[in-house]
């Protein structure tokens, strides 16, 4: 990607693709430090938000020319720039997906600094667990790598760090976001260049219901009630077991089936479990039922494995009450 | 319930031993228990006489000039319609390809890795080269061969992992039913590659010495199986050092005559398994189990499965404790009521939960549940 920039614009060029990312307003007094739009702080340098720009963007080009987001970083900027903009107050913006020590971050917040000191850019860990020490909608602006989680609770879990008016970027260097994100992507502006894609979006009501409807949060109380639903289940075909009625074939299938789709579900939350034993219990348990159940089709003997059915399911159901059902 | 057509490839051409090993046996039973046909794709590395031991198997040979994993994707490629039920061996590079190319052509059958892991080994699986998660993905049903593995497994893959020992199959062991323990000996057996790292075997061999003083009767040490060099070396310079306990020890070399290694098994009352590693339980555990054997293991991945968590068995955690293990030795030597019980238990817990047959019943449900998802999806 080359990067033009000239008096009164700055373009990336990629193959015959030429991208506009910055066009100079025209301001009579744009040139004027003290001129600078809705901002109360000065400087003294003499040096104009254009010249800064124009230099960050040569230090982007240095710092960044062959990391494949590249043309990520600067579109980002390129939508970052007018909220940074926007008002004299504070900016908070966070960043996910790259290092702490990302050239782009450095460019960025060296930018920012420069607009208004007490502008921040916190470069979050690589984890989708740093966004828990982060309050609902404390940030101005959200920059999502999401080729690092490409997870639509994840990506949910930041847009509600974002205040109402804020801005979120994803971005990437895939084609297509994956088909769980698509519906979320389809609300969001897109700008492309070469591999580089980011979509933009506003957070506005609408937005913010599907991140409520679609967090972490969300996904784990409704994943709780099918886990309770399907507990709630086994409990009457474990009980039934134990009794030692004449049960079909089927009814040990159906547990079988009840306890493997309540240890996928437990799976998907696993990264959210207070007990990370609960899935090897339901493994246990359904290992258990199966036992049982060839021991009663093989007319074995029975009462070691009524034991360990007895015991696991004891171990399972005491778990799922101390994880979903605390205070009883 | 279905029948289904199963083919069992391993990542590395079958010899013939292997064929009344687990790789083949629980693939065998499999078939004997739900299966239509089992075929064994392999390329030749010699005569497989154990092969009339599996009755209803067939043996697919694959071309000679081609290498083994090269010409077995080729096979899956020409007889996808013929695999409903595909077995994998081990959690291997090798087989990423042709898991790949199974699942393209039949994306409606079910592939079975049995992982033959153990959590060192897991540990080092490489879960982040796309190839190979894309392979473990593509298997339906995973399985691995000790629970401390399986609680690791869970944590670190996030992904349903179930739990089959290494078991046995009683048809093989015909003698195995008429065991007695008044028959037994004062024997402490062992069967493995004696002197090799893995088997870990100066460590059984001192700790009968630092046992032997403790011993209110005399008891013989019996170690099964073929010597390194290196063991043989250390084995004379122990009996050097130790002229009264060499009468007691014997080394019998390799014993490929099973007839004559359960005779063995018949006569021990101990099994002791010396080890540093194992791929979940050892068939020779499971072997001299269901004579009744009362085992005697060192914490190795599948040590509380192969005692029921001490209660048919002893362990001895650390791999390099001599003291210890010989304290566990002699309270086993000392203590005929407890052997006398156990042969019994043992027994017991091995029908149970070791029954190669009773495992495939269990088995057959899970592939019918994935059979049922697969359908679904």
């Amino acid at each position: 990607m080359n990067l033009t920039i000239t008096d009164t614009l700055i373009t990336l060029e990629e193959g015959d693709e030429t991208f506009v990312l910055f066009e100079k307003p025209d301001l009579p007094d744009y040139q004027n430090v003290t001129a600078r739009p809705y901002l109360a702080s000065y400087f003294t340098t003499g040096e104009s938000i254009w010249m800064r720009l124009q230099t960050s963007m040569e230090v982007l080009a240095d710092f960044c020319h062959e990391d494949p987001c590249y043309g990520c970083y600067a579109l980002l900027f390129r939508r970052l720039y007018p909220l940074l903009l926007s008002s004299s107050q504070a900016k908070n913006v966070i960043a996910y997906g790259q290092p702490a020590n990302c050239g782009a971050y450095k460019v960025f917040q060296n930018f920012m600094t420069f607009l208004q000191e007490g502008n921040a850019l916190t470069a979050l860990a690589q984890s989708s667990f740093s966004f828990q020490v982060l309050s609902e909608q404390s940030c101005h602006a959200f920059l999502y790598c999401l080729d690092t989680h490409p997870a639509l609770t994840a990506v949910c879990d930041a847009l509600r760090k974002i205040r109402p008016g804020g801005l979120f970027l994803l971005y990437t260097l895939q084609d297509a976001p994956p088909a769980q994100l698509i519906p979320l992507c389809e609300k969001g502006e897109r700008d492309c260049l070469g591999p580089c894609t980011v979509y933009a979006f506003t957070v506005d009501e609408a937005l913010s219901a599907f991140a409520c409807a679609n967090s972490s949060e969300n996904l784990i109380f409704s994943r709780a009630e099918e886990i309770l639903k399907r507990a709630g289940d086994l409990q009457n075909l474990v009980q039934a077991m134990l009794a030692g009625a004449s049960l079909s074939e089927e009814v040990y299938s159906i547990a079988a089936l009840i306890l493997q789709q309540t240890e996928e579900i437990l799976l998907s939350i696993y990264d959210y479990l207070e007990n990370d034993a609960l899935p090897v219990l339901t493994n246990a348990l359904k290992e258990a039922v199966l036992n049982y159940y060839v021991g009663v089709s093989g007319q074995y003997e029975i009462t070691t494995y009524r034991e360990k059915l007895t015991q696991s399911s004891e171990a399972f159901f005491s778990a799922v009450n101390a994880e979903f059902i605390k205070e009883s | 319930m279905n029948k289904y057509k199963m083919c069992m490839i391993p990542a590395y051409p079958l010899e013939n031993v292997q064929l009344l090993k687990d790789r083949v046996i629980f693939p065998y039973v499999c078939f004997r228990t739900f299966g239509e046909s089992l075929w064994l794709v392999t390329k030749s590395t010699g005569d497989y006489p154990y092969l009339s031991y599996l009755e209803g198997a067939e043996l697919v040979t694959l071309p000679e000039e081609q290498p083994h994993m090269e010409a077995a994707v080729h096979y899956v490629t020409e007889h996808a319609d013929e695999i409903d039920l595909l077995f994998l061996f081990g959690a291997r590079g090798e087989y990423m390809e042709l898991a790949g190319v199974y699942k393209s052509l039949r994306p409606d059958g079910i592939i079975y890795l049995k992982l033959d892991a153990n959590i060192d080994w897991a540990n080092t699986f490489p879960l982040f080269h796309k190839p190979f998660a894309d392979f473990l993905h593509s298997c339906d049903i995973i399985s691995c061969e000790a629970r401390r593995l399986q609680s690791f497994l869970y944590k670190k893959w996030q992904r349903p992992v179930d739990y089959i020992p290494n078991g046995i199959y009683y048809p093989l062991y015909p003698e195995a039913a008429d065991v007695r323990f008044e028959e037994k000996e004062n024997m402490i057996l062992t069967v493995g590659r004696l002197g090799t790292v893995q088997k870990n075997t100066l460590l059984l061999l001192y700790a009968y010495a630092l046992a032997f003083p403790n011993l209110k009767e005399p008891w013989e040490l019996v170690l099964v199986g073929s010597v390194t060099p290196e063991f043989q070396t250390d084995y004379e310079d122990f009996c050097d050092r130790f002229p009264t306990l060499a009468p007691h020890i014997r080394l019998t070399g390799n014993i490929a005559d099973k007839q004559v290694l359960h005779q063995y098994y018949k006569k021990a009352k101990i099994f002791a398994l010396s080890s540093r590693f194992e791929g979940g339980s050892p068939n020779v555990f499971s072997e001299a189990a269901i004579f009744g054997c009362t085992v005697l293991t060192t914490g190795v991945d599948a040590a509380p499965d192969m005692t029921d968590n001490g209660r048919v068995g002893r362990v001895s955690s650390d791999i390099e404790d001599f003291e210890g293990f010989a304290r566990e030795l002699s309270a086993l030597c000392c203590d005929p009521a407890y052997l006398a019980r156990n042969f019994h238990k043992m027994r017991i817990y091995m029908k149970e939960f070791f029954d190669y047959e009773r495992l495939a019943g269990r088995l057959q449900v899970l592939v019918e549940l994935q059979a049922l998802k697969r359908r679904q999806s």
